[in-house]
């Protein structure tokens, strides 16, 4: 305290350059008197907390803080020494100052002592002979997302992430190094959270999540402010450790851990706005109606029908709503708290955070998501530092609340003179019957609360000084319950339907698993060769039971979540499932000299998931290093600061496909009949079938030049997949839509990667980083025996990517009819499909990447991020409403053809009548006319940080932020967001906001 | 002494670890204990032998195909069934819904392969045929079972597996008949000829008969019973034109008569006790009447959905009871509607009043005269079409010759029968009058249209479905 009161008043923070500050050494005259000096110590990415700081030859010292800063009693004949691992040691004569800045310079390369985490090891960066990408607390704490799939987008190589909907809770897609499965469901990576695997798989179920695309993701639990570094396993080297999880890649999440030092906090508060960033360009009323009459004269009718009430004089012919910005543009309020507390000694340490995270909606009406998450980390080992234990876990609540319908296809198609929202007295408006008012949507809800707790705990004993006794235990456990509702409200008053027929459709999921893995480290080192050998094994238990329920029929809406006021209530979906899941795994590494390093990994697995005698098999892979910037004809140049070749071989598998498909069983029907419970065939029977298998490989070339200030990794791969364990979608006359079996067909991804790091600059009060990733990948079907004979004949062609779309020629307006004309592929005088629809489109990206540039000057930090994308995709706004009927079209419908000679690329309207140009209209939509380029390159993401100089807050250390989230996109695709696939969803939102941190 | 025993511990606990701990490790890393990726059966599943061992679960497999057929694909009440869509397509409804709905392609009569409530039926459809072969393999594989429950399943089995494929062919034209569980048969059907399909109804209908009893095998009439066979057997020669076979069907289940009667009033026709109902599905509830009811029903105008088209209302004679009782009219004052009144309950009611009738007396009455009328039995049809006509409040028919009942046959029909799974369209088609009548009223009829397409899906995943119907 009495420091503290000395320090202040006293000179303050002050840009010192590296001149000055020897000036002062050189003028400092020396006095024995000790006196406190204190002072603040950075590196190139900011404050740097936990460097130690000694008084040379004496044995007082200490470390600075989680703001970089220190105070220490010198006298000014006294030395500093400043020292921390990772960055060269500085020291410094105290002189007559009393406060320093000192500046830390990362030592010889920035690849010494980095370690990425392997899963069961870890490896040092520059020994490892895996395809591994990673990004850290750093790059993630610069971006206002509540996903952490979302904080990689753009960020890593050969992995390609989407967001399925700009609504708050909605889920992510995520392929790493393309499609591997025929499944669409098979192609999801392994999660593995502080060594606990994460079922990714989804929750709750389509009805009760009416708002979302997809069925509820879990991985919604993952809080991205907890996150320390996450890592892809991309090949069979990094990957085979995982046997047959690890055929789509492996992401491993490592949560944040307490950390030596005196007790630091932190507290961050930040608040902002999302809205959407783009809309379509739609007709206005006066081009609306003039497109519907000019519809009704072509198709020769003269008197509006009564139900036309666009153009019949029942709405106001002159009245117009941008119905996009009227339905999807509001604002969403994000506000964000995050509070931590970390220490502790040298045996002991311990991190407790927690977060609260908020999000309106772009909706009119008062919607909203929360997120709340308390973390806490306990690491501790005993004196002579044999038995080490470590505590982690993560406890979330999400409490979600949204609209029942997405409103973005009625925001699209109502056509602009559509009367008010509501009427004079404020209540919905249904303009007589004739209006279904978009509103009414919103009378019914879809919301969702979901508990999760995950525990991991790591206990090791070394036996010996080169043998470790280790095993890891975890259990995650996720409840979840969503509803959606669909009061009585939601329908228009005149078709009388009363509380008697409202809806609430819920279903709660429960999931639980548990796992143990003993394991064993050992690691000899005989002469030059460093040998480091695991062994371990896994048993785990996951456990399912969800329940969805459909209630109906209420004494009044308001008792609409009391399913005892229903009058029928419904068990419509139950399962409860138990997946077993047992393995072998090991790993021998071999280091000669840090010159050659081989790494064996292999595992044999067993899956309950699979019938009698197809249980277990074994995957393995071989992966090779040779670091030759170490063999000595190149040890001593200044060029080339490191050189690594590495390359890699195995076979991973995937048991993606569900619990107890192997057996002939009946299902209780959700249904009566008589009062009696029907009985359905659950499958179609098939016990035949086993893993599906993967091989990759994988060459990869790692150079740093100039000390590393230039570091670029190119990787060339190609895994395939053959065995495929397929749900074979069937024709209807089956009875089932699929059927699972191993299909006898081989899918092959082969691509190349490139990052790129550079220090542009690196000086004491500049510098700027940039990395650059770059992925280009090519899918295709390599073989499929007797695919002409298979169902898949009209999805799938040999030698072509599986996402491909097979689609019509569009070959324009024919200028005397005004129709839209198509090549005839077989030449019988009609377009039909499959005959005619023959062109095939690749809706996959051709390539893909980012661009991050991290710029600082003295207290400024500026971080900005481009993501770029090459592909076609459906151009969703010519694919919807036939141009001429009741739908509002987007404004490419204009240039149409009106009369014979005109030459346009659109057809002439109709309101449906002309069955010709109907028929046409649905065929140019399954044409390559409106398969598109969708390529963008979007700026992700931009954050810009300031801290504030130490003597403003005193001993609190305070940085203030604004960060922007998808804030441009740059591209000719005429949807809302290129990003997206499908119709009818919220885009992904545009988010800015503004933040204040405190450290002391 | 401390000192000593830390030195102990020092030196021994690493031995003593290493061998012992450590050999149980490596033991449980090794072992090969792989019973632990057994697991027990789920209990949401019942093994399929065991179905078919307990009269219960054998009732339930089967019952519940009356459950999905019921709420799914044609011959549901629902709006997306039959009774609505085809009564859109032909001449009995008009729509006024959003124009992006499947229904107004119906109404339009410009269905394309891709409509997607093409693929809904037919899916529906060929599941609810698979749930019937299922439970027939079964029941053949069964020992536990007593051979009278076992016919009568298989019974009610064969019904359905042959009004399903009636219906199918009504729509679609050829279509493959379904009659096993294999998938690798079912993945490569191809289409078989009308005719063909009709010879394989009519054969599995008479078989059902005479496996069936009279007796409906629980309480109301809510599963099929020999009566039922022989009324579809009555319906199905009829439109194969055999005469004399459907004069015949028809008169086994009109002569049962302590069984059925016709209704004393055209009020109580459709309600769940009716005499005149031969079958009827029981709802999903115990509270719950039909879904035509909310299908049909609508309280004020313009009608958010579907209302009788014009023709139909006008094509009541003057003093038709059944204008008054089975059809009702909504107005905004300025202009009127009519909605389908068969079915007067929308939802819950308790007690339940009305339940979805497949088939009822009126129908057989007018098969029989139409077959004895084609066969020259021209007073024995009259006789029974003023049965029909009588419970209507109408005076006995004028028509004469064979020609005038026929065409007498033909609007009585219509306004006996509207909205009940696509009667009208199908009179028309069979007996030719599709473009006649259809392309007056219907802007875009086209004489293909007599076919809807197959769906889009069906043809990409099984190529020898192909070709499509002419016109798609």
């Amino acid at each position: 305290m009495q420091k503290n009161l000395l320090f202040r008043g006293r000179t303050g923070y002050m840009p010192f350059s590296l001149l000055q500050l020897l000036l002062l050494f050189w003028l400092s005259i020396s006095s024995a008197q000790s006196v406190p000096v204190s002072g603040t110590v950075f590196d190139a990415q900011g404050t740097l907390p936990g460097v130690n700081v000694k008084l040379k030859n004496k044995t007082l010292g200490t470390t600075t803080d989680a703001n970089g800063t220190f105070q220490i009693i010198a006298s000014p004949e006294d030395t500093l020494v400043f020292s921390s691992i990772g960055y060269v040691t500085i020291t410094t004569k105290v002189g007559q100052q009393t406060t320093l800045k000192i500046i830390m310079q990362s030592d010889k390369t920035t690849l010494e002592e980095v370690f990425v985490n392997a899963g069961y090891y870890k490896v040092k960066d520059k020994e490892r002979t895996g395809s591994i990408a990673k990004i850290t607390a750093k790059e993630i704490e610069t971006q206002p997302v509540t996903n952490f799939l979302a904080t990689m987008q753009g960020r890593m190589a050969g992995v390609n992430i989407t967001q399925n909907t700009g609504v708050a809770g909605g889920g992510f897609n995520i392929q790493i190094r393309g499609i591997n499965s025929l499944r669409n469901e098979g192609n999801a990576p392994l999660y593995v959270i502080d060594g606990v695997p994460y079922a990714s798989d989804p929750i709750g179920s389509g009805s009760s999540a009416s708002i979302m695309p997809a069925l509820t993701s879990p991985l919604n639990n993952i809080n991205p402010a907890d996150i320390e570094s996450i890592e892809i396993l991309k090949d069979a080297d990094a990957t085979a450790i995982y046997g047959s999880r690890g055929a789509n890649g492996v992401v491993l999440v490592s949560t944040k851990k307490g950390k030596k030092g005196a007790t630091r906090y932190s507290a961050k508060f930040s608040q902002g706005y999302a809205q959407v960033g783009h809309y379509m360009k739609m007709l206005n009323t006066q081009q609306y109606v003039a497109m519907r009459k000019e519809a009704f004269a072509n198709d020769g009718i003269t008197e509006y029908p009564e139900s036309a009430y666009d153009v019949n004089g029942t709405w106001d012919a002159n009245r117009y709503t941008d119905w996009q910005r009227e339905l999807l543009g509001g604002t969403a309020k994000i506000t964000n708290i995050n509070a931590s507390v970390s220490g502790g000694s040298e045996r002991t340490q311990f991190l407790l955070s927690t977060n609260y995270g908020s999000e309106t909606t772009v909706f009119p009406g008062d919607f909203g998501y929360k997120k709340a998450n308390l973390h806490f980390n306990t690491n501790h080992e005993s004196e002579d530092g044999k038995f080490r234990m470590s505590l982690t876990g993560s406890y979330t609540v999400q409490d979600n609340n949204q609209p029942s319908t997405d409103l973005s296809i009625e925001a699209w198609i109502l056509p602009p003179n559509a009367p008010a929202l509501y009427d004079e007295a404020g209540n919905l408006n249904w303009e007589n019957n004739t209006f279904e008012n978009p509103l009414r949507n919103l009378n019914g809800l879809s919301i969702a609360e979901t508990h999760d707790l995950i525990v991991n705990g790591i206990l090791s004993y070394a036996l010996l000084p080169t043998l470790e006794l280790k095993s890891n235990m975890g259990f995650t456990d996720l409840s979840h319950y969503e509803s959606s509702t669909y009061p009585s409200t939601i329908y228009n008053p005149a078709y009388g339907v009363g509380s008697d027929s409202s809806l609430n459709f819920y279903t709660n999921t429960a999931r639980q698993s548990w796992i143990i893995e003993p394991q064993l480290h050992w690691k000899p080192t005989t002469g030059t060769l460093k040998t480091d050998v695991l062994l371990g094994s896994t048993f785990q238990s996951q456990n399912n039971r969800l329940q969805g329920m459909m209630a109906s029929g209420f004494t009044s809406n308001s008792m609409i979540y009391n399913p005892v006021a229903a009058t029928t209530l419904r068990v419509t979906a139950f399962d409860e499932s138990e997946y077993h899941y047992q393995s072998v795994f090991g790993r021998v590494n071999l280091n000669w000299e840090d010159r050659y390093i081989v790494n064996l990994t292999g595992r044999r697995d067993g899956s309950s998931r699979f019938g009698p005698g197809k249980q277990f098999a074994y995957f393995g892979a071989v992966g090779a290093a040779w670091l030759f910037s170490n063999e000595n004809g190149l040890k001593d140049q200044s060029v080339l600061s490191f050189g690594k070749l590495r390359a890699s071989y195995g076979t991973t598998g995937s048991d993606q496909i569900g619990n107890y498909q192997f057996l002939n069983t009946y299902t209780p029907a959700t249904t009566q009949y008589q009062g009696t419970v029907g009985l359905q065939p659950t499958r179609l029977y098939n016990a035949d079938f086993g893993w599906e298998t993967n091989k990759k490989m994988e060459v990869a070339i790692e150079l740093g030049l100039l000390k590393d200030r230039i570091f670029l990794t190119t990787a060339w791969y190609k895994n395939r997949s053959s065995n495929q364990l397929v749900g074979v979608p069937l024709p209807g006359t089956t009875g089932f839509a699929t059927l699972q079996a191993n299909l006898d067909a081989t899918v092959e991804n082969k691509g190349l990667e490139v990052t790129l790091r550079t220090e542009n600059i690196r000086t004491t009060d500049f510098s700027w980083t940039t990395s650059f990733n770059f992925s280009s990948a090519t899918n295709t079907l390599k073989s499929f025996p007797n695919l002409e004979g298979s169902t898949f004949a009209n999805k799938y062609i040999v030698g072509q990517p599986l996402n491909i779309i097979k689609v019509f020629h569009a070959t324009g307006v024919d200028p005397e009819t005004g129709i839209y004309t198509f090549e005839d592929v077989n030449g019988d005088g009609i377009i039909t499909a499959p005959e005619d629809q023959q062109f095939v489109k690749d809706l996959n990206p051709s390539y893909f990447g980012g661009l991050q540039n991290q710029l600082r000057y003295k207290n400024w930090q500026l971080d900005f991020s481009f993501q770029f994308v090459k592909q076609e995709q459906l151009s969703i706004p010519e694919a919807f409403g036939l141009p001429g009927a009741v739908s509002n079209q987007d404004v490419s419908v204009l240039d149409h053809w009106q009369q014979p000679g005109d030459k346009t690329p659109k057809q002439i309207y109709t309101t449906g009548a002309n069955g010709v140009a109907e028929a046409a209209f649905y065929n140019y939509t399954a044409s390559d006319a409106v398969i598109k380029d969708a390529s963008y390159i979007r700026l992700k993401n931009v954050s810009l940080r300031f801290e504030f100089p130490k003597s403003w807050f005193g001993k609190v250390g305070c940085r203030a932020s604004l960060e922007g989230q998808n804030l441009l996109t740059f591209t000719k695709f005429k949807g809302m967001d290129p990003e997206q696939i499908g119709v009818g969803q919220l885009p992904p939102l545009r988010v800015i906001t503004a933040g204040l941190q405190f450290n002391f | 002494m401390k000192k000593f025993i830390k030195n102990r511990l020092e030196s021994t606990v690493p031995l003593y670890m290493i061998v012992l701990i450590g050999s149980v490790w490596l033991l449980s890393l090794l072992s090969s204990c792989d019973s632990f990726t057994e697991t027990s059966m789920p209990v949401t599943e019942m093994n399929e032998n065991a179905v078919f061992e307990d009269p219960a679960t054998a009732t339930a497999a089967l019952t519940n195909v009356y459950a999905q057929v019921r709420d799914a694909g044609l011959l549901t009440g629902k709006s997306t069934g039959m009774s609505k869509m085809m009564g859109l397509y032909s001449d009995e409804l008009s729509f006024w819904g959003a124009s992006n709905d499947d229904s107004d392609k119906y109404y339009k009569n410009t269905l394309v392969p891709t409509t997607g409530m093409l693929r809904e039926w037919w899916n529906a459809t060929y599941t609810q045929i698979y749930a019937v072969n299922s439970v027939l393999e079964g029941l053949q594989g069964s020992d536990a079972l007593e051979q009278e429950l076992k016919h009568q399943l298989m019974g009610e089995a064969k019904v359905l597996r042959a009004f399903l494929h009636f219906n199918l062919i009504q729509i679609y034209g050829a279509v493959p008949y379904i009659t096993t569980t294999d998938y690798t048969v079912n993945s490569k059907v191809k289409r078989v000829a009308e005719a063909e399909v009709m010879d394989h109804i009519i054969a599995e209908l008479e078989e059902a008969s005479d496996l069936l009893n009279i007796a409906y095998p629980s309480e109301e009439r809510v599963r099929i019973n020999r009566y039922v066979a022989q009324a579809l057997l009555a319906r199905v020669y009829l439109y194969n034109g055999n005469w004399g076979e459907a004069s015949n069907s028809a008169s086994a289940v009109l002569n049962a008569t302590d069984t059925y009667s016709s209704s004393t009033t055209l009020a109580s026709t459709f309600l769940k006790e009716s005499t005149a109902t031969i079958w009827q599905f029981s709802p999903r509830t115990a509270t719950r009447n039909t879904d035509e009811g909310a299908t049909f029903i609508f309280n004020s105008g313009p009608p958010p959905q579907v209302a009788l088209s014009e023709s139909l209302v006008l094509a009541f004679e003057a003093g038709d009871l059944r204008k008054e009782n089975w059809i009702k009219a909504v107005t905004d004052g300025t202009s009127t509607w009519y909605h389908a009144n068969k079915y007067k309950k929308v939802g819950n009611s308790t007690p339940q009043q009305e339940y979805s009738i497949v088939l009822r007396l009126s129908e057989q009455y007018l098969i029989r005269s139409e077959a004895r009328a084609q066969q020259g039995e021209l007073i024995g049809a009259k006789e029974d079409l003023n049965v029909v006509r009588l419970l209507a409040g109408l005076p006995s028919t004028t028509a004469q010759s064979k020609a005038e009942i026929l065409s007498a046959l033909i609007q009585e029909r219509r306004v006996e029968l509207f909205t009940e799974y696509g009667h009208r369209f199908f009179d028309l088609k069979r007996n030719g009058l599709l473009d006649a009548v259809l392309s007056t009223t219907k802007a875009s009829w086209n004489t293909t249209d007599a076919f809807l397409p197959l769906p889009q899906e069906e043809l990409l995943l099984n190529s020898n479905l192909l070709p499509q119907n002419p016109g798609y």
